[in-house]
């Protein structure tokens, strides 16, 4: 059976196989990407974009700036561009109607039918993607990164890139995600976006979303699973580094706070654009893809600094409810009452002056100083395995250093290809 | 109005509290999030930003907890032993006068 994806279309992986590729890939101009890009094209020929099939063009472009939409009116909020600069096609050789082949790390990782080469006004750009123009928000600072022209064409993959571990077991993309789901006989599935190490409060926000999501369901089987989907993507100094992140989302699983009959750790190649309300738009397509059913959202999602309000992004999900196929689920926050002695939520306790808010910045200042947090805010298994993987992973600190960005494994390599 | 007040907090691990309890200073502690124990050192607004511009890491919580947290250990063991020095919290301006 077709498994249909955002838009009404059916997902399909575009890869070729080993020997097929050898063949198609034979004189073809090669041309090598950074990992920003890797990362799009993996996703483009998994499926994880459907129903793109490739890098946007113009009129693409031009309608989600404008629209909120591709040329064909389906919702879609975020530019998914290929760049080069002028020198760079010239010095290639490269014009509208060519296939050419993208390599990474040296090996031939997929094709590209050039359909399209263009510019496109950057400022514009930002504007109506990020509601500012203004350098100092790293998504327009992405934007502004870009290389004068954009190139659209489709993606097919000519060499799986091998995940590496501890990362392997998840890169679960959509048809095997679906898969998966349906194995668990998980009938609803509540998406939780992160780029952390859960403590108590991320932990009860998915309990929050997984009593939300059950609702009206028979409770005689597990009928309801999170599905914890990490974004790996470009870090910044100070992030938890990839492998805790990703470690300890699934720690909070086999320590027990969960169990594999409500839970599952992913993880997503994806730049974020910090596009507050259209990145909310954009994680429900993604999510949609994967084959969930519903969609965690907090306050501020994929926000940053003060310039989105902290519901703006719900307010422009409820415009588009009704085109695209997942249930958005609300999330007040979490916090420590010292009268309850128990993490409550704000909706519910009423012990308001007694209230001690924390946050992920709080829980790093505390580890920072060497102090293990009280199980109640941070799970001793979880705090474990952070220091573990500091030295086993972060060079001696589980945050992002230089010496990291700079040593690290890569979460993905291409090999070369074997035919 | 009365000034806004940024407090870092210290968190006070068994060597700190050790440190602490030598100068006859444990009750400084504040507790916390469920037994942690805490020191708040308040700063004023020019304090909070002579911090954040001195020390690039820092980083004011200000969705959150309003607090500054974030500062390098080796910063906030400096805090913490001119606090045991002059056994007050009231040090801010003695602690950033050095910067
Ligand atoms: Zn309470």
């Amino acid at each position: 059976m077709a498994e249909i994806g955002h838009g009404g279309k059916e997902i399909v992986e575009r890869i070729l196989e080993p020997t097929e590729a050898a063949e198609k890939i034979k004189g073809l101009t090669a041309i090598p990407i950074r990992s920003q890009i890797a990362n799009e094209v993996i996703d483009l020929a998994y499926g994880f974009f459907t129903p793109l099939e490739g890098f946007m063009g113009k009129e693409d472009l031009d309608s989600v700036c404008k629209k909120m939409r591709l040329a064909d009116g389906t919702i879609w909020s975020i530019p998914i561009l290929f760049d080069l600069s002028e020198q760079e096609i010239a010095d290639y050789g490269i014009k509208v109607g060519d296939t050419v082949l993208l390599t990474y790390q040296n090996n031939p990782m997929a094709i590209f039918e050039i359909s399209e080469i263009y510019d496109y006004d950057k400022r514009a750009m930002c504007q109506a993607v990020f509601g500012t123009d203004e350098e100092k928000h790293p998504g327009c600072a992405r934007t502004y990164a870009y290389k004068d022209k954009f190139l659209a064409g489709k993606i097919t993959l000519v060499n799986r890139p091998k995940i590496n571990p501890p990362f392997d077991p998840y890169f679960l993309p959509p048809l095997e995600m679906r898969r998966k789901f349906k194995e668990k006989g998980w009938v609803r599935i509540v998406a939780h976006q992160t780029r952390n190490v859960p403590h108590t409060g991320h932990e009860w926000l998915m309990k929050g979303a997984w009593f939300q999501t059950y609702a009206e369901l028979p409770i005689e089987k597990p009928l309801v699973g999170v599905l914890v989907n990490a974004i790996i993507g470009e870090k910044r100094k100070g992030d938890y580094i990839d492998e805790a992140i990703i470690l300890c989302q699934d720690q909070l699983r086999k320590s027990g706070y969960f169990g594999d009959h409500n839970h599952l750790t992913s993880l997503t190649f994806w730049d974020m654009r910090y596009a507050g309300p259209r990145e909310a738009v954009f994680h429900a397509i993604l999510r949609t893809n994967l084959g969930l059913t519903h969609h965690m959202y907090g306050r501020d999602h994929a926000g940053v600094g003060t310039y989105y309000g902290p519901y703006d992004a719900h307010r422009l999900l409820a415009t588009v409810q009704d085109e695209i196929n997942i249930t958005p689920v609300y999330s007040m926050n979490w916090l420590y009452c010292p009268h309850c002695a128990e993490i409550t939520s704000e909706g519910l306790c009423n012990h308001r002056d007694e209230w001690q808010k924390f946050s992920g910045t709080v829980i790093r200042s505390i580890v920072q100083d060497g102090v293990k947090p009280p199980r109640l805010i941070f799970r001793p298994e979880v705090f474990d395995l952070v220091m573990e993987c500091a030295e086993k992973y972060g060079f001696g600190s589980p945050f992002v250093t230089d010496e990291y960005l700079e040593k690290r494994t890569p979460v993905f390599t291409i090999p070369p290809l074997s035919a | 109005m009365a000034e806004e007040k940024y407090p870092i907090n210290i968190w006070v691990n068994e060597e700190r509290f050790e440190k602490l309890q030598k100068a006859g200073l444990a009750d400084m502690c504040e507790e916390m999030l469920a037994g942690l124990k805490v020191i708040r050192v308040y700063c004023n607004e020019a304090q909070k930003d002579k911090i954040l511009k001195t020390f690039p890491t820092a980083k004011f919580d200000s969705a959150t907890t309003k607090s500054i947290e974030l500062l390098p250990r080796e910063v906030k063991d400096k805090i913490f032993d001119k606090i045991v020095e002059k056994q007050s919290i009231d040090i801010m301006d003695d602690f950033l006068s050095q910067y």
